[in-house]
């Protein structure tokens, strides 16, 4: 029964985790701006995401040793600090969106506005960071986002033409007012969306955190093999509901509130409320762990103590990085920056870092040194090669997509 | 995971830029550089070098120089700020996926500047040539016997010392397409043995081999 609760916990944690101000966003936009049409993007995202966090999982079981660790291993000195700032520029401004993100789902909430909240988010993040155990972070904010089942259950009540969306979906049915290099842009975005490098961070430094060993594998198999799926259902449903609502009447989303319109729609206040706590949690959560995850990427480069399984002064290193990074985070936003625009760069720069950090791990998972038995199969393989030519166009056509139309505009 | 030091090894695959642990099993430091020494007629690893007085010249090149000199301007009152950190390559333990201390991390790391002492750095900058003149490229690795952890070889070819990701190491390891094309990449990658180098001159980054190279296989 316990290794039930505990596959049950990882799973849930899986599916709540997935979903952030990232996936918030874009599935809106996508939704109601293209239907379904891209879906495909979320579906390739989300294998994607299952391959990379089960290889780094793997290898974090077997080894003890997590993402960053390999990184610097493996390509050296100079190629890992290159690859160090690009990832750590990313997860920044991941963390800026996302902490904004947790601002601005307050506001909903309250009214009062998120230039003043945030900075009282800002400190309450780095406050958990800093105090909270890893196991509270890594499950109360994940299961309390599942509360955004409430889009699927939506989904449901809206009943929309289920075989139109699904017919959008096979036929890459792109509106004929839209162009087909925004529509390419919003893939590599969606993709980007669904395979953010932290989440990889997170997992597997986490698996380190959770002392993981060639016992769990099966456990960190299933929570992702469900876990991740379950949360692009959640990332779909999302698409679906904003493809419903508001793209028949012409509504392009610019804001967290539009997000949340379709629920309100389909089951009013109350729906409308669990769809918010949703939003906070799942913004929360993310903050959280793209919080972690910067302290974590720069202690596995220089090789400090990091992690939260020892007490805060035994990392002390670990909590400084964690804690400026905070302060930058709070000082992007002081500038008043439109979060949701801040998000929108972070998952297309999510694409661009993505092979920085998936290669290496790619080449460890095959190697027999570190991996004894536990070394890639061939299905494994044949999957994880294709998804690195995937994920290589992605980041090559992220940045010429982005200026050729305008941010998607 | 087995014991690297069991068996002859890889110094720049196996020992480089990993963790190190100490014996509670908390962070220590990266393996930053190797210092070897000369006893009688072959070069041994003495030392870990840690810390960023070895990071930063290892990044290569003008960024590395000029790295090294804006760290030593930043306190120029300090007569030890580019001496890196030691570990006496006795206080290693085993060589897993990190490298293992038998001590504690307290006061692990001491600073001190090792006369004749060269860094597994300046090997790795050197050029290799053949006698006749032909350039080889550079010494993209060094096999170490791991009895007393004596230098007995050399990995000659063109690219940069991680170029090679291992897969010249294990016939076998995939994924095939990404083996085909690091193999191709180094198709002029061969090993030497310590024995046929005939000239080894540190300062210059100059190195002379005689005879051929071999075909490359794995330390064991």
């Amino acid at each position: 029964m316990g290794r039930f609760l505990n596959v049950a916990l990882g799973v849930l944690t899986a599916v709540g985790g997935f979903v952030d101000i990232g996936d918030l966003v874009t599935n809106a936009q996508v939704g109601a701006r293209f239907g379904m049409s891209l879906a495909w993007a979320t579906v390739l995202g989300v294998i994607g995401i299952c391959l990379f966090a089960e290889m780094s999982g793997r290898i974090a079981a077997v080894s003890g040793r997590a993402t960053f660790d390999l990184v610097r291993e493996r390509l050296g000195p100079t190629m890992g600090l290159l690859n160090l700032l690009g990832s750590l520029g990313v997860s920044l401004l991941t963390y800026v969106a996302e902490i904004g993100g947790v601002a601005l789902s307050v506001q909903l909430i309250c009214g009062v506005s998120y230039l003043l909240l945030f900075p009282i988010f800002g400190v309450f993040v780095w406050l958990v960071l800093w105090r909270a155990k890893f196991s509270l972070i890594e499950n109360v904010f994940g299961i309390l986002g599942l509360a955004l089942m409430v889009f699927v259950v939506s989904a449901f009540q809206l009943g929309p033409d289920w075989s139109h969306l699904g017919h959008e979906a096979i036929t890459f049915a792109k509106p004929v007012q839209e162009n087909w290099s925004t529509w390419c842009y919003y893939a590599v975005a969606l993709f980007g969306a669904a395979m953010t490098p932290f989440e990889v961070f997170f997992f597997s430094s986490g698996g380190v955190e959770d002392g993981w060993s060639d016992k769990d594998l099966p456990v960190m198999r299933s929570n992702v093999a469900l876990g991740f799926p379950l949360g692009g259902m959640l990332s779909l449903s999302i698409a679906a509901c904003a493809a419903t609502v508001l793209m028949p009447l012409g509504v392009s989303v610019d804001s967290l509130d539009q997000v949340g319109i379709p629920v309100a729609a389909a089951l009013g206040r109350v729906g409308l409320a669990i769809a918010l706590l949703g939003f906070v949690a799942a913004t929360f959560g993310a903050a959280c762990e793209t919080g972690l995850s910067v302290g974590y990427a720069v202690g596995q480069y220089f090789g400090w103590q990091w992690g939260k399984y020892v007490r805060a002064a035994v990392a002390a290193r670990f909590h400084i990085v964690i804690a400026l990074s905070t302060l930058v985070a709070l000082g992007v936003l002081a500038t008043t920056i439109d979060p949701v625009t801040v998000t929108e760069m972070s998952v297309v720069f999510s694409a661009v870092a993505l092979p920085l950090t998936y290669f290496p791990i790619l080449v460890v998972a095959n190697d027999p040194d570190y991996m004894a038995e536990h070394v890639n199969g061939r299905l494994m393989n044949v999957l994880s090669s294709l998804f690195l030519v995937l994920v290589v166009v992605a980041a090559v056509a992220a940045i010429p997509l982005m200026i050729w139309t305008h941010l998607g505009a | 995971m087995r014991n690297r030091f069991d068996s002859p090894y890889d110094a720049v695959l196996h020992l480089l830029d990993r963790q190190v642990l100490d014996s509670d099993g908390l962070m220590v430091c990266k393996v930053d550089d190797l210092e070897l020494v000369r006893v009688g007629s072959s070069w041994w690893i003495s030392a870990l070098l840690s810390g960023t007085a070895a990071l930063l010249p290892r990044l290569g090149g003008r960024a590395g120089e000029r790295a090294m000199r804006f760290w030593k301007r930043m306190a120029p009152e300090q007569t030890d700020r580019d001496v890196p950190y030691r570990v006496e390559i006795t206080e290693v333990a085993d060589l897993t996926s990190a490298v293992n201390l038998s001590r504690p991390r307290q006061q692990a790391l001491v600073r001190e500047r090792r006369a004749d002492s060269r860094q597994l750095r300046n090997l790795l900058e050197c050029r290799v040539r053949t006698e006749a003149g032909e350039d080889l490229g550079h010494v993209l690795d060094v096999r170490i016997d791991h009895d007393g952890h004596r230098l007995v070889g050399l990995v000659v070819g063109r690219g940069r010392p991680d170029s090679l990701l291992g897969y010249d190491r294990h016939p076998q390891q995939g994924p095939a397409a990404l083996r085909l094309i690091v193999r191709m990449l180094h198709r002029h990658s061969g090993y030497a043995t310590w024995d046929q180098i005939s000239e080894l001159d540190w300062d210059r980054g100059q190195l002379t081999l005689t005879g051929r190279l071999q075909p490359l296989q794995a330390a064991s």
